[in-house]
């Protein structure tokens, strides 16, 4: 039907040019130092994690802000009431944010054609994917070069790196009294190759302006 | 009835490959030659028809779709559309082919119907199908435009030699004698049912844009590099109208920040589009290539409201709102509005964010009209899930809108932390002693 050398070609045409061809995403600075090559390297796959007390999908958007600064193109997929007010407060740049609406059913589906031409895609996958969706979802990722930041528990998705939240406090609500005004929280990194070694960080993810801050 | 899209479509017979593509053999020294020249005119063309409906759709090389009611009632009729058309297709492809420019006819055969099938067969016949007539138009074509030879010899030995007379049949018994592929065939053959499978050329959008691609590179102008729409800018508007394709307009959805008290008041989602136009404070922008920031397209009231571009919620350039909460801004928002109360437990989501909140005998915590809790808030239970104790919260803020009209509510909004042993941070609103999860700070 098609030559395969010509697709091959027309493959080529279509992936990622010129600036975009650098292999790290730049993060912010206080996340920098839980990655093992400082920035996010590009068709790899972070797993944001957290206990019962949350804080994974604001790791996540805290670390697709640095990109999005930087130019690239996010999306959201599975995360239907992702407020992106919090978003916009960690650094994510609204006008290159997109939030797919799908059925669960369909979100390996859009995933897959999202990776094609988003530079990061946060994706909050169902508690157990199936093995060969999220092979093929890893397999694509890295073949276009796009980052997946997946938000999900341990035991959900076979990531080079994960990045969980071990321990959370909020500061400034007292019984009756006062507001939430920003969140103590320890990230610990983990992952393959050059970093087998866990780091912590201690970080405000919000800090009280709602950006993301060293502690 | 029937809500298949009424479409407009242009075939290029010059351009259109047989389909399946043969394997062309590449002729030395002319690598332009056939299929690939063939896509790149064809890409120009949508490209250029994009002036009359962003919404094209490649079936197959040299034959696209557009939704015709939009542009009808812009240009004023189906007819100006028609021409607008012809002239865009006689423009582009004329001088290509090295074909007279005054014989447009012979460019392209154009046709609307509802349906891509109907449409089809509409283009071969070069005929308008009035609206609402598409499955008379399809009754007197003979079966085997279904392009199944085995159904079409089998239907007309039957005697049912026509696409009227196997839509006559009781759909049960076609789908109980003729199994899926035939029951598809039938609600084609009724117009409930728009194309048939095989119809199109799969991987079209992507194929053009390789196209456009190399034809940009030719013509020597980088996206991106001018200033024009980057190169990034367009793959991603590639994935994102392929996705809109596929699951919907709904499904790709950009936010934007507005005015308002709560976190789902100040940040809506509306339905991607392509550049060119983007949706702010509810009035269409339209967005300048040279400094990427956007105008509004009418005056907007209250002009010091922040543009879209460097529209990061800025404290001092924003007017007041009296009851606002304060930042940080919770990760996660429920959709449903605080008018919905009530009418959103009755959908699975709003039932999950039906919240109960007890004091230390058991007794529902409520809101007086003073704004004071009429309890030590103990333990919180979301969405029918176990009681998790209460390890912290805020005085409530009341909120109370539209008091001079009869739509007035009066709600009061809570920031509680709950959890057995490590709390997670909840925004609560209570209206009419109903509490509902408004927010998780996630």
């Amino acid at each position: 039907m098609f030559d395969p050398q010509r697709v091959k070609l027309l493959a080529d045409r279509v992936r990622p040019t010129a600036s975009s061809q650098t292999r790290l995403l730049p993060v912010l600075s206080p996340l920098a130092a839980l990655l093992p090559d400082g920035g996010l390297r590009r068709g790899t796959a972070v797993r944001c994690g957290a206990g019962a007390h949350g804080g994974a999908l604001s790791l996540a958007l805290a670390l697709a802000a640095g990109p999005s600064a930087a130019g690239a193109w996010c999306a959201v997929v599975g995360v239907e009431d992702l407020g992106a007010l919090a978003a916009a407060g960690l650094g994510v740049n609204l006008d290159r944010l997109a939030v797919i609406r799908a059925a669960s059913p369909h979100w390996a589906l859009a995933t897959g054609i999202l990776v094609d031409g988003v530079d990061v895609v946060i994706v909050a996958p169902p508690p157990r994917p199936r093995p060969s969706a999220v092979r093929t979802l890893a397999a694509r990722a890295r073949d276009r070069g796009a980052v997946l930041l997946v938000v999900g528990e341990r035991g959900s998705w076979a990531a080079d790196h994960e990045l969980v939240v071990e321990q959370s406090n909020w500061h400034g609500l007292a019984d009756g009294a006062g507001r939430l005004q920003a969140r103590r929280v320890t990230v610990v990194a983990s992952g393959r190759g050059s970093a087998v070694r866990p780091v912590r960080q201690e970080l405000w993810l919000p800090a009280a302006t709602g950006n993301v801050v060293a502690a | 009835m029937t809500v298949l899209p009424r479409l407009l479509i242009v075939e290029c017979p010059a351009l259109m490959a047989p389909f399946p593509v043969p394997a062309l053999p590449a002729a030395p020294g002319r690598p332009e030659e056939g299929e690939g020249r063939r896509l790149r005119i064809f890409a120009r063309m949508v490209d250029a028809l994009a002036e009359v409906c962003p919404w094209i759709d490649p079936v197959r090389t040299g034959v696209c779709t557009l939704p015709i009611r939009g542009p009808a009632r812009y240009f004023g009729s189906e007819d100006a559309v028609l021409a607008r058309v012809i002239e865009i297709v006689a423009a582009v492809v004329a001088p290509e082919l090295a074909l007279p420019g005054g014989a447009p006819a012979a460019l392209a055969r154009l046709g609307v119907a509802e349906g891509l099938f109907a449409a089809t067969l509409a283009a071969r016949s070069e005929a308008v199908v009035a609206e609402g007539g598409t499955v008379a138009f399809l009754a007197p074509w003979p079966v085997d435009v279904l392009g199944e030879p085995d159904l079409a010899d089998l239907l007309t030995r039957l005697g049912l030699s026509t696409l009227g007379r196997f839509a006559a049949l009781p759909a049960a018994d076609v789908l109980a004698r003729f199994g899926a592929s035939g029951g598809h065939c039938h609600r084609v053959a009724r117009g409930l049912e728009g194309e048939l499978p095989g119809w199109r050329m799969p991987g079209m959008g992507r194929r053009l844009v390789a196209a456009l691609g190399r034809e940009l590179a030719l013509t020597e102008h980088q996206p991106g590099f001018w200033g024009g729409v980057s190169a990034a800018e367009e793959r991603a508007a590639e994935v994102f109208t392929d996705l809109q394709r596929r699951l919907g307009p709904e499904a790709v959805a950009s936010p934007v920040l507005m005015g308002g008290r709560g976190p789902s008041d100040r940040c809506h989602l509306v339905p991607w589009r392509p550049a060119g136009a983007v949706v702010e404070d509810g009035s269409i922008h339209h967005r300048r290539a040279a400094d990427g920031r956007t105008r509004p397209a009418r005056p907007v009231r209250g002009t010091e409201r922040p543009v879209r571009g460097t529209d990061r919620p800025v404290r001092g350039t924003e007017p007041p709102w009296p009851g606002r909460l304060p930042p940080p801004a919770p990760a996660r928002v429920v959709a449903c509005e605080l008018a919905e109360c009530t009418a959103a437990e009755r959908s699975p989501a709003g039932r999950a964010a039906v919240a109960e909140v007890v004091d230390d005998r058991g007794a529902p915590v409520a809101v007086t009209a003073r704004g004071l809790l009429t309890g030590r808030p103990v333990r919180l239970s979301v969405g029918g899930a176990p009681w998790e104790p209460v390890a912290g919260w805020s005085a409530p803020w009341p909120v109370e809108e539209r008091w001079w009209s009869r739509g007035r509510r009066r709600a009061a909004r809570l920031q509680v932390l709950a959890g057995d042993e490590v709390a997670r941070a909840y925004l609560l609103v209570v209206e009419r002693g109903r509490w509902r999860v408004e927010a998780v700070y996630d």
